[in-house]
């Protein structure tokens, strides 16, 4: 490789998302994907997903708020947790969401404010041990940003 | 003023109004032709004065105005138009009129009360449904004797049958005006009662009574959770809800109801004739049409219900609710509105094929209408989920260049003044600006179109809606009315000598 086209090149991508305006999600948006992309339309595993089990992956989606402080846990959703009054009496979770396990304890991110969070897709019916959460597809020694 | 409307007339009926006069330069306009050829169809309009033998009432809950006006671009484009020029099937019945929504505490209401108004004829509170206005929201104690009468009572008394189908859960608050009557709208099951409430039964467990009692013979939605006991699975693995051990469901198959809970079950009811049908399609809500798989669609509902309650020479009344036009606006989803909006708007089209407009009352308005609002100036087939692209001043569809606010960014033909899409962020002080954005974006299924005030779930709006109709005294629809004059053109189309 041309060292000169190596350094402009990788300059390029360092600057280009501030200099185009152009965000961290576009930057990212070839290996990042959206959560429905995990599921068929029936909830079934997706092919993607039974393609990428045990692999690092970079999934978009929003944070519900957390069901424990001080936790490692949260639930990402493909839409903000929307929480009508008039729709539901109690809080009902959509039916395709993400398990998010990170590395360290979370900072709370506003469920309307959408993060890219990245770890190892794991998939099979799991229990959480603290909150009795039943998930069916987590991201395991994950971590997240604000794009 | 009565001779001028004479010879209005008399004008109008020799001809057109150009053909009276000099020839105009733009009379072979489409536009002008297609308006001469309203007015003749409507001075040759004739009121259907005929008693009406069945009544359809078609709610799409959230779906005022500009609600109404999103889905019609949104279908339009969809079939390769422009999108403004598309015409709905109820915007081709010959009747209509605007709705005052208001309670008589809310300005804004919410979808209990206004179910409640066009089912027993006058307003009352917000969250309650066919209990009157004097009792305080969630007064169990005080409630007795102040239960209404409702339009379903009085049809299955003239011998009629009842149907009520959503696609939200049956327990909700539009089906519930049908055959409930209760001081608050989320008392969906027994554990929502309050200690010692006596005066009434939770929703989920009056539907059973009423269709027992042969008031309602076919109930069609979501909300199994409510119908079964706390301790016993549903067919999908959800739990119940009930905390008094009976289970519902069984109860009803026990006075020789059929249930179906998927779209497997539902296509094996085959001929209904005049057997009670309880169909419960999803523990909550039954799925937006965008995410819609295993169950039957609300159009699909239509037919099923219309074929087997037609069975009845005496006629009958149909609730149908499009009950999630309503959620996806309160989420900020925009997509999600006009997918199940369009569905609305097949359910009608097929109630309109199978029945007759000589002796069949077809309703269609909504209960309220949101927070929703549209920006300008866009040019034709703009899409309506996307951005809005400028005027084309030397042709008619937009120039493909996004319009852009003072802060150089585009916006979308929609928006919402409130809800979870507000650009303001609590992670910066609720301060924010406005995200750059793609066409490709903002039509993404997913996609929350931008707000302004942050709420955790966009508001409904006290703005009027529509109402359409057809069939007998659907010309009593005319001017700006109050959402209970709906029951009382049903109640008299029905009465009519």
């Amino acid at each position: 490789m041309n060292r000169r086209h190596f350094i402009v090149g990788s300059g390029l991508c360092a600057l280009l998302p501030l200099a185009s305006g152009l965000s961290l999600e576009a930057a990212h948006a070839e290996d990042t994907i959206k959560l429905r992309k995990l599921y068929n339309k029936d909830l079934s595993y997706s092919d993607y997903a039974l393609s990428m089990e045990d692999k690092r992956v970079s999934v978009s989606g929003f944070m519900a708020p957390p069901l424990k402080a001080e936790s490692k846990f949260f639930v990402l959703t493909r839409r903000p947790m929307a929480v009508c009054p008039f729709c539901e009496t109690e809080a009902d979770w959509p039916d395709d969401i993400l398990a998010i396990y990170t590395k360290r304890i979370i900072d709370v991110v506003s469920f309307n404010t959408k993060i890219i969070t990245r770890g190892t897709l794991k998939l099979g019916s799991f229990t959480d041990p603290e909150t009795g959460f039943l998930s069916r597809v987590r991201l395991v020694d994950a971590s997240y940003e604000r794009p | 003023m009565k001779i001028f409307v004479s010879s209005a007339l008399a004008l109008a009926m020799a001809g057109s109004v150009a053909s009276a006069q000099e020839a105009l330069p733009q009379q072979n306009s489409k536009w002008f032709t297609d308006a001469q050829a309203l007015i003749k169809e409507m001075v040759a309009r004739q009121p259907n004065t005929h008693r009406a033998k069945n009544v359809i009432l078609f709610t799409a809950d959230g779906n005022g105005v500009g609600t109404n006006y999103a889905i019609r671009l949104f279908s339009g484009q969809k079939a390769g138009l422009l999108g403004s020029e598309y015409v709905q099937p109820h915007e081709a019945f010959p009747h209509s009129a605007l709705v005052k929504t208001y309670t008589t505490n809310g300005q804004t209401p919410d979808s209990a009360p206004t179910a409640s108004a066009m089912n027993t004829g006058v307003k009352s509170k917000n969250n309650m449904i066919n209990v009157d206005e004097t009792v305080a929201v969630g007064d169990c104690a005080n409630m007795a004797g102040h239960e209404m009468k409702t339009f379903a009572e009085l049809m299955d008394e003239a011998g009629k049958s009842v149907g009520v189908l959503s696609t939200a859960r049956i327990t909700h608050a539009t089906p519930a005006a049908v055959y409930a009557k209760t001081a608050h709208r989320n008392w969906e099951d027994n554990s929502g009662l309050p200690e010692g409430c006596t005066a009434q039964k939770d929703i989920a467990a009056q539907l059973i009574d009423q269709m027992k009692a042969g008031v309602i013979d076919i109930a069609m939605g979501g909300g199994r959770r409510h119908f079964l006991p706390k301790d016993v699975t549903d067919e999908e693995g959800k739990g119940g809800k009930r905390t008094d051990g009976v289970n519902l469901i069984r109860e009803a198959e026990g006075f020789g109801a059929k249930y179906a809970w998927n779209e497997e079950t539902f296509e094996a009811l085959g001929d209904m004739g005049n057997t009670p049908i309880l169909g419960l399609f999803e523990s909550s809500h039954m799925k937006y049409e965008a995410d819609r798989t295993g169950e039957p669609s609300l159009a699909e509902m239509t037919a099923a219900t219309i074929k087997a309650l037609s069975k009845n020479e005496n006629g009958f009344y149909l609730m149908v609710e499009s009950g999630r036009v309503d959620h996806a606006n309160h989420d900020g989803n925009l997509h999600r509105t006009l997918t199940d909006g369009a569905a609305f708007a097949d359910a009608i089209a097929m109630a309109d094929e199978l029945t007759n407009d000589e002796d069949t009352l077809i309703i269609v308005t909504a209960d309220h209408e949101h927070a929703i609002a549209f920006n300008g100036y866009c040019g034709r087939g703009s899409p309506i989920t996307g951005l809005c692209y400028d005027v084309d001043k030397k042709g008619v569809k937009h120039t493909g260049k996004p319009l852009t606010g003072k802060d150089g960014k585009p916006y979308t033909v929609a928006g919402y003044l409130n809800g979870t899409g507000s650009i303001l962020k609590e992670e910066d002080k609720w301060t924010g600006s406005r995200p750059d954005l793609t066409n490709e974006q903002a039509m993404d299924q997913d996609y929350i179109q931008q707000a302004l005030i942050p709420m955790s779930s966009e508001t409904h709006s006290g703005e009027d809606v529509a109402v359409f109709a057809k069939g007998p005294w659907s010309h009593l629809f005319d001017g700006v009315v109050e959402q209970n004059y709906i029951f009382h053109v049903m109640d008299y189309a029905v009465n009519a000598e």
